[in-house]
């Protein structure tokens, strides 16, 4: 099957994707409305907030002790606070930074939409340090699910099992199967369009894919010369009316926050449900603490600072989802009598095997005009090189999607290469011009690669993040073949010339998921070993990556063990 | 509206709109939603004061970002200045490097560094040099790399430098009619996507030029 004779496109039609509006999955959304009704909730005019439900939000007092308080409301913190919710457990999630409203505080604009990143101060160090801030980190309600590009593929099955077939990386103590319903849910609730998709675990996603922009039709044209096979998608981004989230209107700035609703966060897919089921979200306050009692052993609670002051909030079950720098970091940041070097950290555990994906932009001068900015950056992909292909001298792979930088993030690309003064001006009017690919190279975990704390402190007093990286020679491999790929595809597209800038792209691990305490610092259940009523539901738990966004992944974990939370505790 | 006036309709830097003639962002600021207008609009403002950068800092960092960006005509970007707002909100991109201090001492420890240069080669302060000096001890600069310069990694002030330079310089409207790019596009939205494909208001690329086959 020829993918690019089924798919949306070569050449876009908008109003093809117009046209599905009227023959969206209804059923599937039915079924997502009985269990998750945020976007039914969201305002179903031109604002995007319902104020209404935030001004009636319940308001737990700090003496209160709730079932579960959850640090950060990004995708692992927010999904879990929904699930718990529903189940009918008193929910507080605080995080650090506001609880947005699109309409007000986010713009179409590149520059304008720093205010979106974590930018406290963190040091970046080791042979190869990464950049953080917008490459990474999200601060407030909707995590960096608020700037990612809305990329939502699965792993695959082998990710789970990478250390036992191919002997790198690390095996985890669950199976893709223990994941693939939830899989399946979060894939309606966000909901993702894209293709059939042939890769891993073959399976369809609930919205059909997106039309395609000059972007995504240089990628089928060049993959399709190729032999390289590739699909539409898969994106969190509706395509069609989905509660009263509308359909996209294709304005390519879906890494700014996405002031349509299109674009799924756990902002608009989780958020609404979760207070609508009597969830308190908790904005603008810093949680600087975890109290363990020393005679039990067990959580008590979290400490926090807003508007200058510090207030307890106490629970039953304490669940951690700063991601994979700031969850390390409080945890090292919670030191005591019985965990003198950080709380779970008695074999020295935390913040280590942190993992960032190579990401190479491979750009191609055109002769055409392919004015990449005007489609969703996110829009075609392909795993074909995703697993381990036993005639290279590397294990694991890659994945290519396209990215479609906006004048800043390919001003950046363009110095990369040494352009400065009247060159850089060149190159950057000549922007309509050039067509933008992405890699996603699977790096492997390294015990060296960690979160530790430096002695620089930031206005809380605390001590900053200090995140070492250095890629391994598996990692140096992976980076040449996407390249190479990626300069094959858009030549053969009939680019005259490529260039690409290596960067690095999301975070995962520093706190991971194995099947004892001398590996890991959480269970399969993400109830760390220490602690029996300390959960961490974030990205940090993950003890491999695969060369997917990893987005779904956290979330559908983190649904997982809410689920087994909300059993454990009912069975006891 | 604010495009109508003649002196601002398709401005670009420099004065000189080579490539897509008579295209100009600006006009379609009343099809932008009003928070984003403000956030563009404000930066044709009148740039405040210097507050971050020192008499003779200002003279160095005003002289190295001319090189960088390639703007020697009016009208210009104020980049200095955008810089200098960045540097004193403490603004970072919510990192630095381990053996670099935070954002603002860098450019300082920066600039001063470069007008060290300036005196042991050219037997002048960096603002006294010729432009062509000037290049001479930039170039000099990216030349170094990954090795020691003053105590710091060349690549990484360069990354700095440019970093900082870019960010102000590309989000500029004026830029943006230099570049052919359609900015911001809510609640409107695109409606031609695709290759060769323009929105109404869009101009073609009347001066297509491979940059990576011309050298100047």
């Amino acid at each position: 099957m020829n993918p690019a004779e089924t798919g949306p496109g070569p050449l876009s039609r908008v109003t093809g994707g117009l046209r599905s509006l009227f023959d969206a999955h209804d059923g599937a959304a039915d079924r997502v409305r009985g269990r998750n009704e945020s976007a039914w909730l969201l305002p179903n005019g031109q604002g995007r907030t319902n104020h209404r439900l935030r001004e009636d939000m319940h308001r737990y007092s700090p003496d209160d002790v709730v079932d579960a308080v959850i640090v950060g409301c990004g995708a692992g913190g927010a999904t879990a606070a929904q699930r718990l919710a529903r189940a009918g457990w008193s929910v507080v999630a605080i995080d650090a930074g506001p609880f947005w409203d699109p309409d007000q505080d986010w713009v179409s604009d590149e520059a304008g939409s720093h205010h979106l990143y974590w930018t406290e101060p963190r040091v970046i160090d080791g042979e190869n340090p990464v950049p953080l801030g917008s490459n990474n980190s999200g601060r407030g309600v909707g995590g960096s699910m608020v700037h990612y590009a809305g990329y939502a593929p699965r792993f695959h099955p082998s990710d789970f099992h990478t250390h036992s077939v191919d002997g790198v990386g690390a095996d985890w103590p669950i199976d893709y199967d223990d994941l693939r319903p939830f899989y399946e849910a979060i894939e309606g609730e966000l909901p993702v369009a894209g293709q059939d998709w042939p890769w891993g675990d073959p399976h369809r996603y609930p919205h059909r894919a997106h039309p395609v922009g000059g972007n995504g039709e240089v990628f089928q044209r060049g993959a399709l010369a190729q032999g390289i096979d590739f699909r539409v998608g898969p994106v969190a981004i509706t395509n069609g009316r989905f509660g009263n989230r509308p359909h996209c209107i294709y304005r390519g700035f879906c890494l700014q926050g996405c002031k349509v609703n299109a674009k799924a966060s756990p902002l608009i897919t989780h958020v609404p449900d979760a207070l609508a089921h009597g969830a308190e979200i908790r904005a603008d306050a810093m949680v600087v603490g975890i109290d363990v009692d020393e005679r039990t052993g067990r959580a008590t609670g979290v400490r926090y600072l807003r508007g200058g002051r510090e207030y307890r909030q106490r629970a039953g079950h304490v669940l951690l989802a700063g991601y994979s720098i700031e969850t390390p970091r409080l945890l090292l940041n919670s030191a005591s009598k019985r965990f003198p070097e950080g709380l779970c950290n008695d074999f020295d555990l935390v913040g280590r095997y942190l993992m960032v994906q190579g990401a190479p932009q491979t750009a191609g001068r055109f002769t055409q005009e392919i004015r990449m900015y005007k489609a969703p950056p996110p829009e075609v992909s392909s795993e074909q090189f995703y697993e381990t292909d036993p005639t290279k001298p590397y294990k694991r792979g890659f994945s290519i999607q396209t990215v479609s930088p906006l004048p800043i993030t390919w001003a950046e690309h363009v110095a990369g290469q040494g352009h400065w003064g009247e060159d850089l001006r060149r190159y950057m009017r000549d922007y309509v011009h050039w067509s933008v690919l992405g890699a996603l190279c699977e790096f492997l975990p390294q015990a060296r690669n960690r979160v530790t704390l430096a002695e620089e402190k930031d206005r809380y007093g605390l001590p900053v993040a200090h995140f070492s990286y250095s890629q391994c020679e598996n990692d140096k491999h992976l980076l040449k073949a996407a390249q190479q790929v990626m300069e094959g595809i858009l030549t053969a597209a009939g680019a005259s010339e490529t260039i690409t800038f290596t960067r690095n792209a999301h975070l995962v691990g520093g706190a991971r998921m194995a099947t004892d305490e001398h590996s890991g610092v959480v269970g399969a259940d993400c109830r760390t070993f220490a602690v029996p009523n300390l959960l961490i539901v974030d990205g940090s738990v993950l003890p491999t990556q695969g060369s997917a966004n990893p987005a779904l992944t956290i979330m559908a974990n983190s649904a997982r063990a809410a689920e087994r939370l909300v059993h454990t505790a009912a069975s006891r | 509206m604010v495009s109508d006036g003649p002196a601002l309709a398709g401005t670009t830097p420099g004065g000189q709109p080579v490539r897509f003639p008579g295209f100009d962002v600006l006009a379609q600021v009343d099809h932008w939603d009003p928070v984003t207008a403000g956030v563009v609009l404000a930066r044709l403002s009148l740039p405040s004061p210097l507050r971050f950068f020192t008499v003779a800092e200002e003279g160095i960092a005003g002289a190295l970002l001319d090189h960088l960006l390639d703007q020697y005509e009016d009208p210009r970007v104020p980049v200095l200045q955008m810089i200098d707002v960045r540097l004193t909100e403490k603004q970072t991109d919510g990192w630095h490097y381990a053996d670099l201090p935070e954002d603002g001492q860098a450019w300082r420890d920066s600039l001063r560094a470069i007008d060290d240069d300036a005196r042991s080669r050219f037997d002048a302060s960096f603002t006294e040099c010729t432009g062509e000096q000037q290049k001479t001890l930039i170039q000099a600069v990216q030349d170094t790399e990954g090795k020691p310069w003053h105590g710091m990694r060349a690549d990484r002030i360069w990354s700095l430098w440019t970093r900082y330079a870019c960010t102000a310089f590309y989000a500029h409207p004026w830029a943006w009619n230099e570049i052919g790019f359609s900015g911001p596009a809510y609640p409107r939205g695109y409606k031609n996507p695709g290759i060769d494909a323009r929105e109404p208001y869009e101009v073609r690329d009347h001066l297509p030029i491979d940059p990576t086959r011309e050298t100047s």
